[in-house]
């Protein structure tokens, strides 16, 4: 990641602090310390030796390094800790009261987390009191969970009764655990024994889940990268064109798509792909008059042939509007 | 070649934290290398109120002190800008380390690696990586942030600043431009939600950040309304999420099928025919929900969701 000047800037003054107790301090060691590559660091090291209260008068940080040690051959009271910006406590304790909430959570990880935004809390001070106008609250199935930690940390198999939306029904399968993440929802990334392949499973989809005593044997693959969003359609996924009206715009709030063109009215023509079309039945369904599939059509048509087969079951007299088939 | 801004920055950070005397422009400007490249007297004036903003954004508490001859002087006291002692074992760090990750966007990640490092400068021991050994939970929380409209409200929310900003309802043709006083931004399921006061509708209102079209933009002055102390967005969300049920429905569902209506169910009954009776609780947005089951679920009672329910189908039926 590129660093900014701010972020390079705030290192730096923690790196002063930090090296002024530790003459001849390791490369490797400090910048593990600061969760910063060696190259980071070193870049920063450069920088360092410009720096000081006078360029002039030659007052200046005389801080060098053979690429493996650090020197400082001048250092000064300049580098006392300093206290936490607002920006910095709230993210921070945000993120601490979050996690801590998190029903899966291990106690003994939990009390640390407790103890620790206690504490820094108190010595943020001020700058503390910003983080209360930003709040995060994670979901996740408390015994699911549990069940889920305790399989990745013992190496077990998982059987689950999992839940699909697409195609409304309950299957079960055999799965080997990888990780656990929440991004809003709280997931189970996990080698899935019965389609041998990467699958994530939503842990409130999660009907049954049951630890099994074979052990775990995941092959060993790269773990996704979150940042990317979680449904990746691939370019070989067939398109689905809907347009919807202004009713149905919250389409592409939740369907990540290609292309969401305006149209006028207020409505919107949004292009997605999917691997599985037919799962899109229910969202044709869901639309009613606030939308349409356009493509493909055989879609369109059992949407159609759905709601008929539905409306069986109700007479004529039901409804608001005047039945136009009756 | 320019000096780079991070040098520039360092070199007032240092000056400014070494002085026991407020320093002056014109002495700042002779000892550091950057202002004096900078140029004209304008270019360094704007140069060294932009650097100063940048280093109050870093926590450094700079101080204007009026000179004996009427000259501003600025200094960052030592005593006001040290940490307080703070002692934390390798646990409470390890369990810092992991909520610092959580964060994927881009300000925020760097504040919180920045307050880590501070921890770490005043001795927060290292840890150890929290997933070796199965002594901690295996979890990973993200914290999701796409919309363009959060870093902008979120200084908004810390500075106390209306903003003005369009938003487009859920159901809207067209966006609106609303102006609002922001109080709290809060994150459920995965989605950021702003609470605050709306000032031509004079109420309390809840927006949903995706729902914001084009530029915040900040709004001079200060808050007309007092912030309450406690703001509920998650309460007004559930709400429109429906999770607020308040009467119960009785709906006919397929043997096998919608198993997530028989999750929340109060009470099912075999018909014994390949169809189960179920309670179901009735809040804002069923009718959509039972729709997508299509064939599988007929609604029994009230009449005003069976209508509802009628009417949607007839609408898919049409095509």
């Amino acid at each position: 990641m590129a660093t900014n000047a701010i972020d390079q800037t705030r290192r730096m003054l923690s790196l002063v602090t930090y090296l002024r107790e530790r003459p001849g301090a390791h490369v490797d060691d400090v910048a593990r310390a600061f969760g910063i590559t060696q190259d980071e660091l070193i870049s920063d090291l450069d920088v360092l030796p410009m720096c000081g209260t006078s360029f002039r008068g030659g007052d200046l940080l005389d801080i060098d390094t053979d690429g493996e040690r650090i020197w400082w051959h001048n250092p000064d009271d300049v580098a006392s800790p300093l206290r936490l910006a607002a920006d910095e406590a709230t993210a921070l304790l945000v993120a601490a009261r979050a996690v801590s909430t998190l029903p899966g959570l291990r106690e003994g990880d939990r009390q640390a987390l407790l103890r620790a935004t206690a504490k820094l809390e108190a010595a943020a001070g001020e700058a503390a009191g910003a983080s209360s106008r930003l709040s995060v609250t994670f979901e996740s199935e408390g015994g699911v969970f549990a069940d889920v930690d305790r399989a990745i940390s013992e190496r077990r198999r998982l059987w689950l009764r999992y839940y699909s939306p697409a195609r409304d029904e309950l299957t079960e399968r055999e799965v080997d655990p990888i990780r656990l993440f929440a991004v809003g929802h709280t997931y189970m990334e996990a080698w899935c024994r019965t389609s041998e392949a990467r699958r994530t499973f939503r842990l409130d989809r999660v009907a049954e889940i049951k630890l099994l005593d074979e052990p775990s044997e995941p092959p060993q693959i790269e773990l996704r990268d979150l940042s990317e969003g979680l449904v990746q359609p691939a370019a070989e996924d067939p398109e689905v064109v809907v347009e919807v009206g202004p009713g149905g715009r919250w389409v592409a709030e939740y369907y990540p798509h290609d292309s969401a063109e305006e149209l006028p009215g207020g409505g919107l023509r949004v292009t997605l792909r999917t691997p599985d079309p037919t799962s899109l039945r229910r969202l044709a369904l869901r639309l009613g008059r606030d939308g349409r599939i356009v493509s493909p059509a055989g879609l369109a048509v059992s949407a159609r042939e759905a709601a008929r087969e539905a409306l069986a079951a109700y007479g004529p007299h039901d409804g608001r509007g005047p039945d136009p088939v009756a | 070649m320019a000096i780079a801004k991070a040098e520039r920055l360092m070199n007032l950070a240092l000056c400014l934290l070494g002085t026991r005397r407020p320093l002056s422009k014109r002495e700042l400007k002779e000892s550091i290398e950057a202002y004096l490249e900078a140029g004209n007297e304008e270019s360094f004036n704007r140069m060294f109120e932009r650097d100063k903003d940048d280093l109050r954004e870093l926590g450094l508490v700079i101080e204007t002190v009026e000179n004996l001859d009427g000259d501003a002087g600025y200094l960052a006291r030592r005593d006001s800008n040290r940490l307080p002692a703070i002692q934390l074992d390798a646990e409470e760090a390890a369990a810092l380390g992991l909520a610092a990750k959580v964060w994927q966007q881009a300000r925020l990640a760097g504040a919180a690696s920045g307050a880590l490092q501070k921890l770490r400068a005043a001795g927060m021991p290292e840890a150890e990586d929290p997933y070796a050994g199965g002594q901690h939970s295996a979890l990973e929380p993200r914290i999701p942030v796409h919309e363009a409209a959060f870093e902008p409200l979120m200084l908004a929310c810390r500075d106390r600043r209306p903003v003005v900003f369009e938003y487009r309802k859920a159901t809207a043709a067209r966006p609106e431009t609303r102006q609002v006083e922001p109080w709290t931004l809060e994150c459920w399921r995965g989605h950021w939600y702003l609470a605050g006061w709306d000032r031509d509708r004079g109420a309390e209102r809840v927006f949903r950040l995706s729902r914001i079209t084009g530029k915040v933009r900040s709004r001079a002055g200060a808050f007309t309304v007092e912030v309450p102390d406690v703001v509920t967005v998650r309460e007004t969300v559930e709400s429109w999420a429906g999770e607020t049920a308040t009467r119960s429905a009785l709906i006919k569902l397929r043997a096998g099928a919608g198993y997530p209506l028989r999750s929340r169910a109060s009470a099912v009954r075999d018909l014994g025919d390949g169809w189960d009776e179920l309670a179901i609780p009735y809040g804002h947005g069923l009718d959509a929900w039972l729709v997508e089951f299509g064939p599988d679920v007929v609604v029994l009672e009230p009449a005003d969701l069976r209508a509802d329910v009628v009417d949607r189908l007839r609408a898919v039926a049409q095509g």
